[in-house]
């Protein structure tokens, strides 16, 4: 800080009337009556993600160059990036500010280049050793359980992981095709997350089925149960059980494990979820002509929208409001099928409105298969009058994942009825974390809520328009001839282009704005953050409004 | 460290006297960023004559040489004659002037330097207004602002005054206008000015919170939002006053919000801001149109 000079009489002046200080002495902070600070907050695609991923981060390390911590920060909440970047309905993109802007960033795209990163870089997974003596037991080894048993690995529990199947995967294993998730690459990421640390796996076994839970009970500290949804719900009319009606689930399970399938030449799909969807195309792949079947319209179809549209452009036929109501065989086969015509009521307690049946409306499809997909339901037998359930789920606490008997955890699918891989994966962390707090009696952090950034907090003018990257693929034609991947993973070039247009709400990512525009050079440039220099800064608030995404706050001073 | 987005030496310290949220400030830090040490400032009675700090102090790190009202440019050319002739022809000689100095004051001083292309820059950083001594208009302040002197009932209908075609009628190398919303592109010009020799003009958009009446925060709001409503459009006359180039590649912004959002327009009703929105249309246009007759006109010196 400089001196302040004080001539006391004419001798002591110069000469000349020449200045030999600065006016550093001259401290206008004083002048302020408001002040700003660094005040980061949270951006919306964060809010977005049932896993709480930390989007904004991941990108900025991207755009740093710094794959491996990017990979890490994914990692906190969700072990299976590659998975999720293919298959999540990324509920982010709907949040991301850049929505209103343009458009949103293909966020599930950039995670999936994270995630694949991560495969080809098997040293980045720092393993674990068993470190507590708490052992826990989590049945299920779906995208619930296997996220339970890593984070309680990571946090030095041994685990003990039972499957039902031959392989882990659960759901991603045998409901989701190759052409979204192709089975070696699902092989690698749960390779990844049983060798990261003291998780044992014994497939083969279920509760019910090599074990029950009175053993587990007496053998483990905490028993985790992600038993996901694995029986289809059947249509409850007469014929189901004909030579020609299959389960759609059992079907996807027959595609995914490499069966030659022929379905026949005429099939029809009833259902309007994501699972219908999977068998509509897969059934395409095998040579069928499609139709799928929805009792009501397009628009109450719970499938993600862009699963729908893929279908459509691969050409599965879609006939809606209609429900199939009479089966008829011949010769013990399906010849056809009877279908109601529907028109749409008043909206029922999903919001959705209720399909209800127009008199005397009815149309007939001569079929060679026809496959159901209207709804998973769990098989509680194994646990059933021990483990509190309704409507065919498990009751658990929703913050500690508790059920109705002491040390038993639940979630995913199981607890909260067909959802997705990310609140699966999202469930199976929580519950870890709160079997922790149960060996460890923590109290659950109560965080504040960080102020989340909205579109009119971001100052548009640093940005230019652009539109979003779309990941590469191979076209509708060629995709239906096989069972290939259809999208392809960004390139390097396209993964920095697509970063880039991230706004980087609510957080920091040094743009320097707030240090060139400040008239008082009052904001001090460090390695890595800015500093307001409360000795100078006028308070003129000019930062707060050229940060382009809302990472300054203000209050008034003396308050 | 991280690469910086402008050079990171600071010739202007902290502690100055300028107001919140001032315009003139950020254009002097930015010019001088530029520059560099090797640089000499002549400021004549302007808000910077008195930002700077009183004397025996001076919040920049490079001289400067304070003159009378009128003669920024006629100091500033004997300035340069005395370092030439003591051989220091490194030193760039700068008049810092604000738009009184310039547009009134001190135009028959900077006509008359750039008719005999003195070796200098020129600055003319313009708040639209003599600002330090309470607000009254220049020949800079548009047409529609109050001013102490042009009150809300007689506002000024005059327009601004259009120095960079009188500049350019003085045949000088290089002129410029910038803003200090683009920081970037002022540096660029003062860089560019600076490898120059003889008279180079370099008008800056630096705006005055309060004499504008404007919220301090919404400085730099402003002088960005001056440049997309294109009332203040940024370019370059080069090839001695030839060769016009304007800077279009920018998303245009109502010129309404740049009026309404400041309060020495408060008065103005939709017609009359209809008004100023036509003539800087035209403005604008007859910019283009200079720009295309300079492209057009034979033997000229590609850039």
């Amino acid at each position: 800080m400089g001196e302040k000079i004080v001539f006391k009489n004419y001798k002591e002046m110069p000469i000349r009337a020449m200045s030999v200080a600065d006016m550093t002495w001259n401290l206008t902070g004083s002048w302020r009556n408001i002040r700003p600070y660094y005040d980061f907050k949270l951006s919306p695609c964060r809010v977005g993600c049932p896993a709480g991923e930390d989007i904004q981060k991941y990108i900025f390390l991207l755009i740093e160059d710094r794959a491996e911590e990017a990979w890490r920060t994914i990692i906190e909440t969700n072990p299976m990036p590659a998975v999720t970047g293919r298959v999540c309905f990324h509920p982010c993109m709907e949040k991301c500010t850049r929505k209103d802007f343009d458009q949103s960033i293909n966020i599930p795209g950039i995670e999936r280049s994270i995630g694949d990163l991560g495969l080809e870089n098997p040293g980045w997974m720092k393993k674990t050793k068993a470190s507590k003596k708490e052992k826990v037991a989590v049945v299920g080894g779906g995208p619930a359980g296997l996220s339970c048993a890593f984070y309680l690995a990571r946090r030095g529990y041994a685990v003990t992981l039972f499957e039902a199947d031959k392989a882990l995967g659960g759901v991603l294993r045998w409901g989701i095709p190759e052409y979204r998730l192709p089975n070696t690459l699902l092989d690698d990421v749960i390779t990844q997350i049983v060798e990261s640390g003291p998780i044992t796996v014994k497939s083969g076994t279920a509760l019910g089925k090599g074990v029950d839970l009175e053993s587990l009970e007496k053998e483990f500290d905490a028993l985790f149960l992600g038993l996901g949804l694995a029986e289809s719900r059947a249509l409850g009319i007469d014929g189901e059980e004909t030579d020609g009606v299959e389960a759609g689930l059992e079907f996807l399970r027959r595609v995914n494990s490499g069966e030659k399938v022929d379905p026949g030449k005429r099939v029809a799909v009833i259902g309007g979820g994501n699972t219908a969807m999977d068998v509509a195309r897969c059934a395409l792949r095998s040579g069928s002509d499609v139709t799928v079947i929805y009792r009501r319209t397009r628009h109450e179809m719970p499938a993600i929208s862009d699963e729908i549209e893929e279908a459509e452009h691969e050409g599965v036929n879609f006939r809606f409001l209609a429900a199939p109501k009479d089966i008829i065989t011949k010769n013990g086969k399906l010849e056809k099928v009877v279908f109601q015509e529907m028109e749409l009521g008043e909206p029922d307690e999903s919001g959705r409105r209720r399909p209800v049946p127009v008199e005397g409306k009815t149309f007939e499809l001569e079929l060679d298969r026809m496959f159901t997909a209207i709804g998973e339901t769990a098989d509680l037998g194994p646990i059933e009058g021990r483990v509190g359930s309704e409507w065919n789920l498990i009751g658990a606490d929703g913050e500690s994942y508790q059920t109705s008997r002491k040390g038993i955890y639940a979630g995913g699918d199981v607890v909260t009825g067909a959802a997705s891989v990310v609140e699966a994966v999202a469930a199976g962390r929580k519950a870890a974390e709160a079997i922790e707090r149960s060996f460890t009696g923590a109290e659950d952090k109560a965080v504040e809520e960080p102020k989340v950034i909205g579109f009119e907090d971001i100052n548009t003018a640093y940005f230019d328009h652009s539109n979003r990257s779309l990941l590469p693929r191979i076209d509708h034609k060629e995709a239906v001839n096989g069972f290939g991947e259809i999208h392809l993973g960004f390139s390097p070039e396209m993964l920095a282009r697509e970063t880039e247009r991230c706004f980087s709400c609510g957080v920091c990512n040094f743009c320097d704005n707030c240090w060139v525009f400040c008239p008082d050079v009052a904001i001090i440039r460090k390695e890595d953050e800015y500093e307001v220099d409360y000795d100078f800064c006028k308070g003129c608030l000019v930062c707060v409004i050229e940060c382009p995404r809302g990472c300054i706050s203000t209050r008034e001073e003396g308050k | 460290m991280r690469p910086a987005k402008i050079p990171t030496e600071e010739l202007m310290t902290s502690g100055h006297l300028a107001c919140q949220g001032c315009g003139a400030t950020q254009a002097m830090r930015f010019a001088l960023k530029a520059l560099g040490p090797k640089t000499a400032l002549v400021i004549p009675a302007c808000c910077w004559s008195v930002i700077d700090g009183p004397f025996p102090h001076s919040s920049l790190k490079v001289p400067i040489f304070h003159t009378a009202f009128e003669a920024a440019a006629s100091t500033a050319s004997g300035l340069k004659a005395g370092l030439e002739m003591r051989g220091d022809t490194e030193t760039v000689v700068m008049a810092w002037a604000g738009d009184g100095g310039t547009f009134d004051i001190g135009i028959q001083a900077l006509s008359g330097a750039a008719e005999r292309n003195e070796d200098m820059i020129y600055c003319c950083y313009d708040n639209e207004a003599y600002m330090n001594t309470g607000i009254q208009r220049s020949s800079a302040t548009p047409a529609g602002a109050w001013t102490t002197t042009t009150p809300i009932k007689h506002y000024k209908k005059r327009p601004k005054k259009k120095i960079i075609d009188i500049m350019a009628a003085h045949s000088i190398p290089y002129i410029a206008t910038a803003s200090v919303a683009y920081p970037l592109d002022l540096i660029e010009k003062f860089k560019k000015a600076r490898e120059i020799k003889g008279t180079r003009f370099i008008h800056v958009f630096a705006p005055c919170p309060t004499g504008w009446k404007l919220a301090p925060e919404l400085s730099v709001s402003m002088a960005r939002q001056a440049v997309t409503s294109k009332i203040f459009p940024l370019m370059e006359v080069t090839d001695n006053g030839r060769r016009w180039s304007v800077w279009k590649d920018f998303e245009p912004t109502p010129l309404q919000d740049y009026i309404k959002a400041q309060g020495r327009f408060r008065h103005l009703t939709d017609e009359e801001i209809e008004g100023i929105g036509r003539e800087t249309e035209r403005n604008w246009q007859e910019l283009l149109m200079k720009e295309r007759i300079s492209l057009e006109l034979p033997g000229l010196e590609s850039e």
